[in-house]
């Protein structure tokens, strides 16, 4: 997960990190730089071009596989954005932003080819089709099945659509929020407020006759606080995302993001040096599920594994975690940031358990990924923008409710660390080593949370951590983030409140 | 197209639909990217974009809209957008667009040769350097080997009459190979990227440090708790001052978020640290003409033997500080507006070659990998893993993985005590191989 926006918005992503993240390589090749992962006025859009007719687009697909083939795909894209950012007070910057265009994909045994242009005319992507087509130059040839239609179940409902709010809403929202953190002490000394929302219309026709086509809103409210006392700082941050309409805030009040953020930025104040060292981790439940997002979500994406490469190749079946861990992924949740009514290759969303009572049932499959294990898919194929071909990824993951009571589980640890909330971190997926960054952090002494700690790094293997939880409450909850893996994905993470036994903690006090 | 009359053309356009003043950036792009595994080509992807940024300025509001559709009703109504939009924000004298005419003179930055290798050459260079990367009987798998070019043309315009225009290309090779031994896994992965296609290393040279790479740390031992001495390897070195860096951002600076806000003109680091950052350097990955907003690029002194000398500028936040922008106008393509970064990086190297680095430290870790965030850029605390080699009595002893190190800016970078001579230029973060006197080290 890319989780640290000063460092995405302020350094300047050179043109060779972007190719080589783009081209995916920087993944495994690179794991270093993974630990770097908007509302239109009524009549605003552009005459839309997703209106393309089935038979342009059954073109483009016969075109696709000329060469050969066993699969091909068109997918189309009309995004409109809006950023409205507030720092200091102020409104800084308004963003407005339009995008669209369609990229064609042809597979051939084990290659894709893709092939993408800004421009949505049947010209243009028949040109995209010819590009793609070269990696089936060799392969054999299917017939396309004539496009129909397809139904999907939906997961995602609006009550009041971005479209018919005015832009004065929105800002009201993000006064009340910049308010209430200066509102909550005294030395909150600076809030920012990124308010994002977009909607994003996709259409998706492929060689087996798919044809499908829907609309997706989503919202994307941040806001950091830095507190200064005596010379020490500390930025806080807290985030709320959903797809769903700008009823959002009625269900979750700008205040109550803001509140969160202040109340992290005056506890952390009092911070001291972390200890260093392995010892026993509480993490509270919510967001911390990213833990488990990065060290068990990322090897189980169905890419690696028919690779051969992934950490969990080979272990469908087996036992690799203690009894009390089950992880899901699950893109139906009702409006949360994963969910959508479908994948971005057209597959219904479901509900995939990942590991059921420590045992290992399945991998996350896009298309490709599915054909090559010979498995079911699951609708984990999302890309970042018709820039982008899909890739097996996570929709909303989590660790599955347990039994405990959150209070006992933090009452029978003797001493450790209680961590509230983390930044974010990578894994390598291969190794499947990961390493995280503690954002709000206290010590356990004899069962208590006592003394806030600076900023320390988590590291561990996956393997370990699911062997090592032996605690899991009965308080399931949820953050939204976004996951970068060459390109970035909307994404939920969550988990009761758990505890890990032995992760080593990397601070500064020996 | 003629893409400067229509960048100029389109300012006037914003002027005359409202804006008092107006910026158009305006980008096209091409990419191809071949990704090969176990021989056979896995994904080839190539296309060509293009897309426009219109910043505006209204009574002292900002708008800023953005477009990949060039269509002349396209361009009209994003344009307007950014107009409307510019009364939802907050009068800011602070808003200005840079005034410089001129343009620096920066060698190397395209390659016309480029498009015109073959593309079956560049298909058989990715699949040559994977078969190379597995030649080590240690090497198991691959997880894949590729190439990557790209073309980059920037048109900038704007209401002061700045009228300028660059193109760039790059190219890239790499590969990631896995090293197995029982139960043991570990990855190892080289790159190279440069601006002309002959200048990219071989795929041997590539091959040899990525196989080098993952099985130079099989058979890892774990190392206690302790204090000792740290070697900063030279590939490493952005995470030790890559949050250096971001704590000198003008903006964050004038915000109160940086904790070398209160440092300029003072020591804060030690006398073997000197920090240049060149947007000029010929062939540099980061080198551009000028900046985000049109401003030149130059070469300047951030850092001088541990002195802060220069925080990183934009106009507008130049303009609140009541300086000169520097020419760090970052820019992360059409679509965003101009942040504040930097470009190439040197370190100035030390007389010590890492041999005598690792003689002169009785024990300590050679840390050749870490995972994190580095010097975080508000509170300038350190903490991340760490892997690499361990030290004991002046000689590599055995790999070490799983550790942390961790610290406070202050206390690592004041305690650099050695600076090594083996800096490659053509890195776009050039660093030579840094040693920490003592750093915290988390083990068993």
């Amino acid at each position: 997960m890319r989780q640290q926006k000063w460092i995405v918005r302020d350094m300047p992503r050179r043109k060779f990190l972007e190719m080589g993240l783009k081209g995916g390589i920087a993944v495994s090749a690179m794991p270093a730089l993974l630990s770097r992962l908007t509302s239109c006025q009524t009549g605003s859009l552009p005459p839309g071009r997703l209106g393309m007719d089935k038979e342009i687009l059954g073109r483009v697909i016969a075109v696709a596989l000329e060469q050969g083939g066993d699969f091909a795909e068109v997918y189309l894209e009309d995004r409109i954005s809006r950023q409205i950012v507030m720092e200091e007070s102020r409104f800084k910057s308004g963003l407005f932003g339009i995008s669209q265009g369609g990229g064609v994909r042809v597979i051939a045994g084990n290659s894709t080819g893709y092939a993408y242009t800004d421009e949505i005319t049947e010209e243009k992507l028949i040109h995209a089709a010819r590009v793609a087509s070269y990696v089936a130059r060799n392969g054999g040839s299917i017939q396309p099945v004539p496009l129909e239609q397809a139904g999907r179940e939906s997961f995602i409902t609006v009550k009041q659509p971005l479209q018919e709010i005015a832009d004065e809403k929105r800002i009201e929202m993000m006064e009340r929020a910049n308010q209430a953190a200066l509102d909550y002490d005294p030395r909150i000394k600076m809030v920012l407020v990124d308010y994002n929302d977009e909607i994003r219309g996709r259409v998706i026709a492929n060689s087996e006759g798919l044809y499908l086509r829907d609309e997706l809103p989503q919202m994307f409210f941040i806001v950091l606080a830095l507190s200064e006392d005596n010379g020490r700082r500390h930025l806080s941050r807290e985030r709320l995302g959903m797809h769903m309409g700008f009823e959002m805030f009625e269900e979750t009040p700008p205040e109550e993001v803001a509140e969160r953020a202040a109340r992290e930025a005056i506890a952390m104040l009092d911070a001291k040096e972390a200890p260093a060292g392995i010892m026993d981790v509480v993490m509270q439940n919510g967001w911390g599920g990213v833990l488990v997002h990065e060290a068990v979500g990322h090897p189980l994406e169905a890419d690696n594994i028919a690779k051969k490469v992934g950490a969990f190749t080979g272990k469908l079946g087996q036992k690799v975690a203690s009894d009390v861990f089950t992880m899901v992924d699950d893109g139906t949740l009702p409006n949360m940031r994963g969910t959508t009514n479908f994948d971005d290759e057209g597959t219904q969303m479901q509900r995939n358990v990942l590991i059921e009572n420590g045992v290992l049932q399945g991998y996350m499959t896009d298309i490709l990924s599915a054909r090559q294990l010979n498995m079911k898919r699951t609708g984990n194929g999302r890309r970042e923008s018709f820039r982008y071909y899909p890739i097996p990824r996570m929709t909303n993951t989590f660790i599955e409710k347990g039994k405990d009571d959150p209070a006992d589980i933090l009452a029978s640890t003797r001493k450790g660390i209680y961590v509230q909330s983390l930044s974010g971190g990578s894994v390598n997926p291969v190794t499947g080593v990961f390493n995280f960054t503690c954002r709000e952090a206290y010590l356990i002494e004899n069962g208590k949370k006592t003394q806030p700690i600076r900023g320390a790094t988590l590291i561990g293997t996956c393997m370990d951590v699911i062997s090592n939880i032996d605690a899991v409450g009965n308080d399931l909850d949820f953050g939204p983030g976004i996951c970068g893996k060459g390109q970035s994905a909307e994404v939920s993470a969550g988990q009761p409140t758990v505890r890990i036994r032995g992760i080593n903690v990397g601070g500064s006090r020996s | 197209m003629n893409y400067t009359e229509l960048s100029a053309d389109l300012v006037k356009k914003c002027l005359a639909n409202g804006a008092d003043a107006a910026e158009v950036y305006l980008a096209v792009d091409r990419e191809l990217s071949i990704q090969v595994q176990d021989g056979e080509l896995e994904t080839i992807q190539e296309a060509s974009s293009q897309g426009v940024g219109f910043r505006v300025f209204v009574k002292g509001r900002m708008g800023f809209s953005h477009c990949n559709d060039l269509s002349a009703g396209s361009l009209e109504s994003t344009l307007k957008q950014a107009i409307s939009f510019a009364r939802l924000t907050t009068p800011d004298e602070h808003n200005v667009l840079a005034a410089d005419p001129a343009t620096s003179q920066v060698e190397g930055l395209y390659d016309p040769a480029i498009a015109d290798v073959a593309m079956e050459k560049k298909i058989d260079m990715a699949m040559e350097l994977e078969e190379l990367a597995m030649q080590d009987s240690r090497v198991t798998r691959s997880s894949g080997s590729g190439y990557g070019e790209g073309e980059t043309e920037i048109y900038l315009a704007n209401s002061n009459g700045l009228q300028k225009h660059y193109r760039s290309s790059a190219c890239f090779l790499g590969v990631s190979v896995v090293a197995e031994k029982g139960e043991q896994k570990n990855t190892g992965g080289e790159y190279c990227s440069r601006r002309f296609f002959s200048d990219l290393k071989s795929p041997g040279e590539i091959a040899a440090e990525a196989s080098r790479k993952a099985w130079e740390l099989l058979d890892p031992q774990m190392v206690k708790t302790q204090r000792a001495a740290v070697i900063f390897h030279s590939d490493v070195g952005r995470s030790l001052l890559g949050g250096v860096i971001s704590a000198l951002n003008g903006e964050r600076v004038l915000q109160g978020a940086s904790f070398l806000k209160d440092s300029l003109e003072k020591s804060f680091a030690s006398s073997l640290l000197t920090i240049i950052d060149d947007g000029t350097y010929p062939k540099g990955m980061a080198s551009r003409p000028f900046d985000g907003e049109g401003t030149p690029t130059a070469r300047r002194v951030l850092v001088e033997r541990g002195m802060l000398r220069s925080f990183l500028y934009n106009c507008s936040v130049a303009h609140r500080a009541g300086t000169e922008s520097t020419g760090n106008a970052s820019r992360r393509g059409f679509t965003s507006l101009p942040g504040i970064g930097v470009y190439n990086l040197f370190v100035e190297p030390g007389t010590y070659s890492p041999e005598e680095m690792i003689a002169a430290t009785p024990r300590g870790l050679l840390l050749k990998g870490v995972t994190g965030y580095g010097i975080d850029p508000v509170s300038g605390n350190f903490s991340g893993g760490a892997t690499g080699f361990w030290i004991e009595n002046g000689k590599i002893a055995f790999p070490v993985k799983g550790l942390t190190i961790a610290g406070t800016a202050y206390d690592i970078l004041n305690a650099i005590d050695m600076s090594g001579n083996d800096v490659d230029l053509m890195q776009s973060f050039a660093c030579p191989s840094l040693r920490v006197r003592e750093m915290q080290i988390g083990g068993k």
